[in-house]
C-alpha cells in the first residue's frame, strides 16, 4: 500500500502530520511518500491508496493552490476511481471555489466543492468539535481564520454532522465536504489518532482488514474519555 | 477624550490603591478599567521618556528580567510590568504605578514585556526606542495560529522608526519590518548543532523569495540556525552581537561586536538561556550601556526560580522546569534539555492548562507536535502523566515509543508522587505551566515529602 502525503514542508501544523504517520504504522508493507512542493507526486505515476492534505499557513495556502491546479484532471480521475482522500483543517478551503479576504479580494481555489471561505484574520475560531460520521462518534477541534459557505444549490454533501461546535460555518449542521472517498473537513490536528472508530473505517475503505491499532488500548481510553467530556453539556464550545 | 483620560487615570489609580492597601498586587484589573473608560489610555498616559520593548514566543519574561535587573545593579531606576500581564491592561497597570497622579513618569527607563499577540494595543502607543524580538515560535494553537500570522502582525504594527533588536539565527524573527533600523545577535556553531532537523516542528524550510529549499549550515533545534537558499541569494544575516559559548568553559559566554569582547557568567547552561542572555547583554548595548557593564552586570543574575529551580530530599533530586501549556516547542526544549542530563531520571507531567479544564476541553493537537520522542531514553525510567489531559499524555507517550511499564496514571497531581520509585541518586523532573506554578510547588512538596519517607537515614 502507497501513502502520499503532498507538501510536508508546508502542510505540518497541528500535529497533523501524524494522520499519516499513524496509518503507516498501522499498515504491514506500506510505503509513506512525502512530496515536496516542486516534487513530482506519486499519484501521478503510481497506484497510490490514500492522499493525505493538512493545515498550511495562509501564504501556503497560495502555493499549494498552484501546486495542485498543475495535476487537477488526475486528482478528479482518482475521485472517481475511489482513491481515499483525506484533507484537514485549512486545507479543505483549496477545494473550494475561491477563498475572500478581508478586503472582498478573492484567491481562486481549484473549485472541486462549490464552496467559499471567508478569512477573518482577527478572529479565530476555536472550539471542540463533536459530530457523527455515519454511526461514528468524531471527535476533535477547530481553530480557524475562516468559515465556510455555500455558493448555491444544489448542497454540497457534508462529511459530518455537527452536534456540538461549528459546522462549516458557526450554527451550521453540516460540516465538511464529501465526493466518494474524498473527505475534506475543517476539523484540524491529529484526527485519526484522535477517532480510531473513524480510522478503522478509513482502513476499511483501503481494503485492509488484518491490523492492530497501534496503542491501541490508550489511544481508545482517550477517545473515550474526551467523547463523554465532548457530550457534556458543562464543557464549553467555543475558546 | 481629555476627560475620558484623567476619570481613567484617577479611577485607575484609585483602584490600584486600594487593592494594594488589601495586599492585592493589582496588575491587571485597574489596567482593565482604564482601558474600558479610556481606550487610548495606553496612548495618552505619561512613559518614561526611554523604553524598551521586548517580545517574541519565548525568553521574553527571562530577558525582561535580566535586562531590568542589570539596570537596577547600574544604578538605574526601572518602571516594569514584570509583575504583571504583558498585555495592554498589564502594562496600562505598570504604568499607572509608575506615574503621578496626573499622569506623569516617575521613572526615566521602561522595560516592558510585551505580548507579541497584543503588538496592536500596544506597539503603536508606548513609543518604545528599541523593541528586541526574541524568537517566534509555534505557540496556542487558538490563540496565535502559526508563527507567519505572528511575524505579520508585529510587521504592521511596529512603527517605522524604532530600532529592533533580532534574532538572526530565527529566518522568521530576522525578516520582520526589513525597512526598520535593527541590529542582529545570534550564536555562531555550537558543538550538537545539527544540518537535518530533528524535530517536529520545522517552520521554515523553504526561502521565502523564491520558495526554493533552504539549506542549513547548522541547526540548532527546529528552523534555529544558519540557512541559505539553495536556488537565489537569500540568507541568514550577518550577526552585530556574536556570541560564542567558550571552548574550555561552558559556563561563559564569550560575545564580540564591532568594538569589544566581553566574557558573561551563564546563569544556566540550556541553549535556550544561553540565548536569554546574549539577548538581553546585545538589549543593554543597544541602550548605550557600556559593554564591560553589562557583561558584568548580567553575570551577577539569576534566573526566576518560578521557571526552574532544585530542591534534594532523600537522596533524590526534584526539578521543578517549567514546560509552558499549550506550548509545543517550550516543552520540547524542555524535554530535550532533560533527556541530555545523564542521570537516571523519572517524570511527572502536569502541563494542563487548568483554566482551561474548567471551562472547556483543551486542544490537545500541539501534543502531537511536540517531541516527546526525547524522552524515549534508558535512563528516563517512569513518566507519571497527571491532571485534565492525563490520558492523552499517555498516549501520546506511546507514540513516541515508550513501553507502558514505564508509564504510570494519576488525575490527581498531588497523588502523582505516590506512583514514584524515588530510588536516591536519581532525579525527578516536574514539567508544569505558568497555569500551575503554584500546583507545582506543591507537587514538588508531595514528592520531597514521599523521597523523605522512603528514603529514611
Amino acid at each position: 500500500m502507497i501513502i502520499e502525503a503532498l507538501y510536508p514542508e508546508l502542510c505540518n501544523l497541528y500535529g497533523e502530520a501524524m494522520n499519516a504517520e499513524y496509518l503507516h504504522r498501522t499498515v504491514q508493507d506500506c510505503e509513506l511518500v512525502k512530496t515536496s512542493l516542486k516534487m513530482r507526486p506519486a499519484f501521478l505515476d503510481k497506484d497510490v491508496d490514500f492522499i493525505y492534505l493538512g493545515s498550511m499557513t495562509e501564504t501556503g495556502q497560495e502555493l499549494a493552490i498552484p501546486a495542485l491546479r498543475e495535476h487537477y484532471q488526475r486528482i478528479l480521475e482518482l475521485i472517481d476511481t475511489g482513491t481515499v482522500f483525506l484533507v484537514t483543517g485549512n486545507a479543505m478551503e483549496l477545494f473550494g471555489t475561491y477563498i475572500e479576504n478581508e478586503d472582498g479580494t478573492q484567491i481562486k481555489a481549484l473549485g472541486l466543492f462549490d464552496l467559499h471561505s471567508k478569512r477573518q484574520m482577527m478572529r479565530r475560531y476555536s472550539s471542540i468539535y463533536l459530530g457523527t460520521f455515519d454511526t461514528i462518534d468524531i471527535v476533535g477541534f477547530k481553530s480557524q481564520f475562516a468559515h465556510i459557505y455555500e455558493n448555491s444549490e444544489p448542497p454540497v454533501p457534508a462529511l459530518f454532522e455537527t452536534r456540538r461546535g461549528a459546522g462549516r460555518a458557526p450554527g451550521q449542521k453540516e460540516e465538511g465536504a464529501r465526493i466518494n472517498n474524498f473527505f475534506a473537513t475543517s476539523v484540524l490536528g491529529p484526527l485519526l489518532i484522535l477517532n480510531p472508530p473513524f480510522t478503522r473505517y478509513i482502513l476499511s475503505l483501503l481494503g485492509v482488514h488484518s491490523y492492530t491499532l497501534p496503542y491501541e488500548q490508550e489511544i481508545l481510553t482517550a477517545y473515550n474519555a474526551r467523547l463523554s467530556e465532548f457530550k457534556d453539556p458543562k464543557t464549553g464550545v467555543e475558546y | 477624550m481629555r476627560l475620558r483620560y484623567i476619570a481613567a487615570l484617577w479611577i485607575g489609580k484609585s483602584i490600584r490603591t486600594v487593592m494594594r492597601l488589601f495586599g492585592r498586587n493589582a496588575t491587571f484589573l485597574p489596567g482593565r478599567i482604564a482601558v474600558a473608560i479610556c481606550p487610548s489610555f495606553l496612548s495618552l498616559i505619561g512613559k518614561p521618556p526611554r523604553v524598551i520593548a521586548i517580545t517574541g514566543t519565548n525568553g521574553k519574561t527571562t530577558v525582561a528580567n535580566l535586562v531590568v535587573n542589570s539596570l537596577e545593579a547600574l544604578g538605574i531606576s526601572v518602571l516594569n510590568n514584570s509583575y504583571g500581564s504583558n498585555t495592554a491592561t498589564g502594562i496600562s497597570c505598570a504604568l499607572f504605578a509608575g506615574s503621578t497622579w496626573t499622569g506623569k513618569p516617575k521613572k526615566d527607563v521602561a522595560v516592558l514585556e510585551v505580548d507579541e499577540r497584543s503588538a496592536m494595543h500596544i506597539f503603536p502607543h508606548i513609543n518604545a526606542e528599541l523593541i528586541v524580538v526574541t524568537n517566534l515560535f509555534r505557540d496556542s494553537i487558538m490563540r496565535n495560529a502559526h508563527p507567519a500570522y505572528i511575524a505579520g502582525i508585529l510587521d504592521a504594527n511596529i512603527p517605522a522608526n524604532t530600532k529592533l533588536l533580532l534574532n538572526a539565527d530565527d529566518l522568521i524573527t530576522c525578516r520582520i519590518a526589513p525597512s526598520n533600523p535593527r541590529a542582529y545577535f545570534g550564536l555562531r556553531q555550537m558543538d550538537g548543532d545539527v544540518k537535518e532537523c530533528i524535530n517536529l516542528i520545522n517552520d521554515f524550510q523553504i526561502c521565502p523569495k523564491c520558495n526554493s529549499e533552504l539549506i542549513y549550515d547548522y541547526r540548532r533545534y527546529h528552523h534555529i540556525g544558519r540557512a541559505h537558499c539553495s536556488s537565489c541569494d537569500f540568507k541568514s544575516p550577518d550577526y552585530n552581537y556574536s556570541g560564542q559559548i567558550n571552548p574550555t568553559d561552558s559556563t561563559a559566554l564569550t560575545v564580540s561586536d564591532s568594538g569589544s569582547s566581553q566574557s558573561i557568567k551563564l546563569p544556566g547552561d540550556s541553549v535556550f538561556n544561553i540565548y536569554n542572555t546574549l539577548t538581553a547583554y546585545a538589549a543593554l548595548c543597544e541602550f548605550g550601556i557600556r559593554s564591560d557593564e553589562a557583561a558584568n552586570a548580567l553575570s551577577k543574575a539569576e534566573l526566576p526560580k518560578t521557571r526552574y529551580n532544585e530542591v534534594e530530599a532523600g537522596g533524590v533530586r526534584v526539578i521543578m522546569h517549567m514546560g509552558k501549556e499549550r506550548n509545543a516547542l517550550a516543552n520540547s526544549r524542555a524535554f530535550d534539555y532533560v533527556a541530555s542530563r545523564p542521570e537516571e531520571k523519572e517524570l511527572i507531567l502536569m502541563m494542563n492548562g487548568l483554566g482551561e479544564a474548567k471551562v472547556w476541553s483543551e486542544n490537545i493537537c500541539w501534543l502531537y507536535d511536540c517531541d516527546f520522542e526525547f524522552l524515549n531514553k534508558d535512563n528516563i525510567t517512569r513518566v507519571v502523566s497527571t491532571g485534565a489531559r492525563a490520558l492523552d499524555y499517555s498516549a501520546r507517550l506511546r507514540f513516541a515509543g515508550l513501553p507502558p511499564e514505564k508509564l504510570r496514571y494519576s488525575k490527581d497531581e498531588l497523588k502523582a508522587p505516590n506512583e514514584l520509585i524515588l530510588k536516591p541518586g536519581t532525579s525527578v523532573y516536574i514539567f508544569y505551566g505558568t497555569d500551575s506554578i503554584d500546583l507545582a510547588y506543591r507537587v514538588r512538596d508531595a514528592v520531597c515529602k514521599k523521597a523523605g519517607e522512603i528514603n529514611k537515614p
